[in-house]
């Protein structure tokens, strides 16, 4: 029963601060060789994973300008400022919610740009004026007088509403694909991803009328999106009576609002991760037949994967919209998919703290090292290429070399841990006092497994349906 | 094995009117030409271990999976404790989804083993659980004390569960890393966690050799005796499927062509042609 006992302490350090932290110590704990660390190293880790976060706490408020002043005027190093360090935030929200997808459930999902983008028109709909020019206005509790034209909510209130909503649009893309797997399920996401920020750019002149008994519809040249031009002034978060506004003219405040959202979102991933519903999500990952015969509902826990994955992307899309006070379409492109789920990938897919990180490291590289090295060479020698022109051409390689050097990425699930190293077998046979004969494990080299999640269940539709 | 007081609830209720846990009438599957099953009538009477026997390709596994909802059958009806499983109205055939015929109390193992591979064995088990699990996935996000008391009891029935298969100081180890015969018990320590009534067990006993398979035949005993399970089994080994059963049914090309006890179904001549062809039938 000590394993029993065991269990259930390491469950019940769920709560608060201190047993978040000790958790981070625990995931952390799965790297390669660690996994059964002594205390002392664990404690070690913790203190470690404290002064990290005591230091992503204050670099926002303090921090960053004194770095600045040291980059400007010393060393020069290009340290990311606040919009860069909130847009940290918002593609680390977004890495969590597609790790729920494609790394818990193993679902890959290469249209996730399209929650992203509901979310922020969402919150463009909701907080600008842009309703006004069709007539319907709408103030309540929104940082404009009353009588402003257009819809003007709060932004606490779009947030959830965006949450609603990008969830159903969650579930309503999932549906269709409950019997795809692998490579079929990626190309309608896809083709998902590739529509919805369509939609937004060319629903700017509607015109159509209905007639259902009584009721007449006619709209004539109607603009819903704003088209090309997108949907600005949107409001930005606000706290009404601390007269706290969090937009891009902010400085931390944002960065903070940013950080206390991810933070929900860790905490919200995490706690889904360890309950039920992260089980079944593994099952399905696994053998998704074998979680159907032991009473995993198939349908459902894919549809939640898909709804609660997405709603991720509702509560990052919305704040970005917000804090930057403009939504266009051309925001929503392809790319961010693609880099979401690199983010994730080299982070290491199915870790939370993995995406967090690969989230961090990208936003970092994409926003402030590119550009920054862009300028240093144009300084130098303006006819050399720009790096951060060719910044998907970098992650490609990147990329490249995770795969073939660490697959499992920078902070490895301890599930993709074990799928992809001979250690890990050698460890736990050696644990059953098996002698390991790593000559006879058959496992692939690290370049030639599995690389992305869809490489996992790559099959012919009904060929999947076998015992 | 150690003996252990297993809770309450994962042992079968009161019993129901019905001696037959299992009766299902001329079940016939088809998979385009081929004829799978046909025209099968079925029963397994409560608290008995029945064995599924015949060559290869006699439709047993294709049997057990339209009795778990996995297939649906073209024709026919089975009925599990009383409730449809499998109704035919018409035309028209409706078979319940796996996951309520495992929740109605059928749990299964696979034919090569099918485990959550780089899930611990604990967590194996306690998504075998999942299906009788109250809790939301809403409790699970903030946490409710009714959810941690839940997943409390969840871990404490499923250690039981593993230390009834002696797999309890493995309970951390990923299930791909267990050796084979570890795998078949984890496999039936999950399908014990969906608290059946009745356990379909295909070829429990492969790949083992003869220690081994006979610690499975007294643990299969065990099963029944301690939990007042009811056991329908597939399996090859002789041995095996006349030591431990109450009754036999013989499947080939997808026809019943035997049923009855153990000694009686050995001397049956058309199960000794089935086995062993013509010839060796007149010699016998």
């Amino acid at each position: 029963m000590t394993a029993a006992t065991d269990t259930a302490t390491t469950d019940e350090i769920g709560s608060g601060i201190g047993g978040w932290l000790g958790y981070v110590g625990h995931t952390l704990g799965s790297m390669p060789g660690q996994y059964r660390v002594g205390l002392r190293q664990h404690r070690r880790r913790t203190i470690g994973l404290t002064i990290l976060f005591v230091a992503i706490v204050l670099y926002p408020a303090v921090g960053h300008y004194v770095l600045a002043d040291f980059s400007r005027n010393v060393i020069p190093i290009p340290f990311p400022d606040d919009t860069v360090s909130t847009f940290m935030a918002i593609f680390a929200i977004m890495a969590i919610g597609l790790n729920i997808v494609a790394g818990f459930a193993g679902l890959l999902d290469l249209g996730y740009v399209a929650f992203y983008a509901i979310g922020a028109y969402t919150a463009a709909f909701l907080a600008s004026p842009h309703f006004g020019a069709l007539g319907i206005n709408l103030v309540f509790l929104g940082n404009v007088g009353p009588g402003a034209a257009g819809i003007h909510l709060p932004y606490w209130i779009i947030m959830i509403v965006a949450v609603v909503v990008v969830a159903t649009f969650g579930a309503l893309l999932g549906a269709p694909t409950l019997r795809l797997r692998g490579d079929y399920l990626a190309i309608v996401t896809l083709g998902f991803g590739e529509i919805v920020p369509l939609f937004f750019r060319n629903l700017s002149s509607v015109t159509f009328s209905l007639t259902l008994g009584p009721i007449v519809i006619n709209i004539a040249n109607a603009n819903w999106t704003g088209g090309a031009q997108g949907i600005n002034p949107i409001d930005p978060p606000f706290i009404p009576i601390l007269n706290w506004v969090f937009d891009a003219r902010s400085g931390p405040a944002a960065v903070y609002l940013g950080l206390f959202l991810l933070g929900v979102a860790i905490l919200v991933a995490r706690n889904l991760e360890r309950s039920r519903i992260g089980r079944a999500w593994g099952a399905l990952r696994e053998d998704e037949t074998a979680a159907e015969m032991m009473g995993v509902n198939t349908v459902r826990t894919k549809l939640l994967a898909f709804a609660l994955g997405a709603s991720f992307a509702g509560v990052a899309g919305s704040f970005q919209a917000s804090y930057l006070g403009a939504s266009t379409s051309d925001f929503f492109d392809f790319s961010i998919s693609i880099l979401v789920l690199i983010m994730v990938i080299l982070g290491g897919i199915g870790n939370i703290w993995g995406a967090v990180l690969g989230a961090f490291a990208l936003t970092y590289v994409d926003k402030t090292l590119l550009p920054y090295i862009g300028q240093r060479i144009g300084d130098i020698a303006p006819s050399l290429p720009n790096p951060a022109e060719y910044n998907f051409l970098i992650y490609g390689v990147i990329l490249v070399l995770m795969m073939r050097f660490r697959p499992q990425g920078f902070l490895p699930s301890r599930q993709r841990e074990a799928e992809l190293s001979v250690h890990g077998l050698q460890e736990a046979e050696q644990e059953m006092g098996i002698e390991a004969e790593v000559d006879n494990i058959s496992v692939a080299p690290p370049g030639q497994s599995e690389v992305g999640p869809g490489a996992r269940d790559v099959e012919v539709p009904g060929e999947g349906r076998d015992l | 094995m150690t003996m252990t007081q297993l809770p309450q609830d994962i042992k079968t209720g009161a019993m129901h009117e019905s001696a037959l846990l299992v009766k299902s009438r001329g079940v016939t599957k088809r998979f385009g030409g081929l004829l799978a099953v046909n025209n099968v009538d079925f029963d397994i009477p409560r608290g008995s271990i029945v064995s599924l026997i015949g060559p290869n390709g006699a439709g047993k596994t294709t049997f057990f999976n339209m009795i778990t909802g996995f297939y649906t059958p073209t024709t026919g009806e089975i009925s599990f404790d009383g409730i449809p499983i499998v109704q035919q109205r018409g035309k028209r055939v409706r078979s319940l989804k796996p996951h309520e015929v495992t929740a109605l109390g059928i749990g299964r193992t696979f034919q090569n083993i099918r485990l959550f591979g780089t899930m611990s064995a604990l967590d194996n088990v306690k998504v075998g659980i999942n299906v009788h699990l109250k809790s939301h996935w809403w409790d699970s996000v903030i946490r409710t004390p009714g959810m941690l008391r839940e997943e409390r009891a969840t871990v404490q029935e499923c250690m039981k569960l593993l230390e009834l298969v002696d797999l309890d100081n493995r309970a951390e180890t990923w299930a791909r890393n267990l050796p084979y015969g570890d795998q078949r018990r984890l496999e039936i320590a999950r399908a014990l966690a969906t608290r059946p009534k009745l356990l379909l067990l295909d070829e429990p006993t492969a790949g083992m050799n003869s220690s081994e398979t006979r610690e499975m035949t007294s643990f299969i005993r065990r099963l029944r005796a301690e939990l007042g399970l009811t056991v329908l089994l597939i399996e090859h080994d002789m041995r095996v499927v006349m030591n431990i059963s109450d009754r036999v049914t013989v499947l080939d090309h997808g026809e019943v062509i035997a049923e009855g006890a153990p000694a009686d179904v050995r001397a049956d001549a058309r199960v000794i042609e089935a086995y062993l062809g013509r010839g060796a039938a007149a010699e016998h």
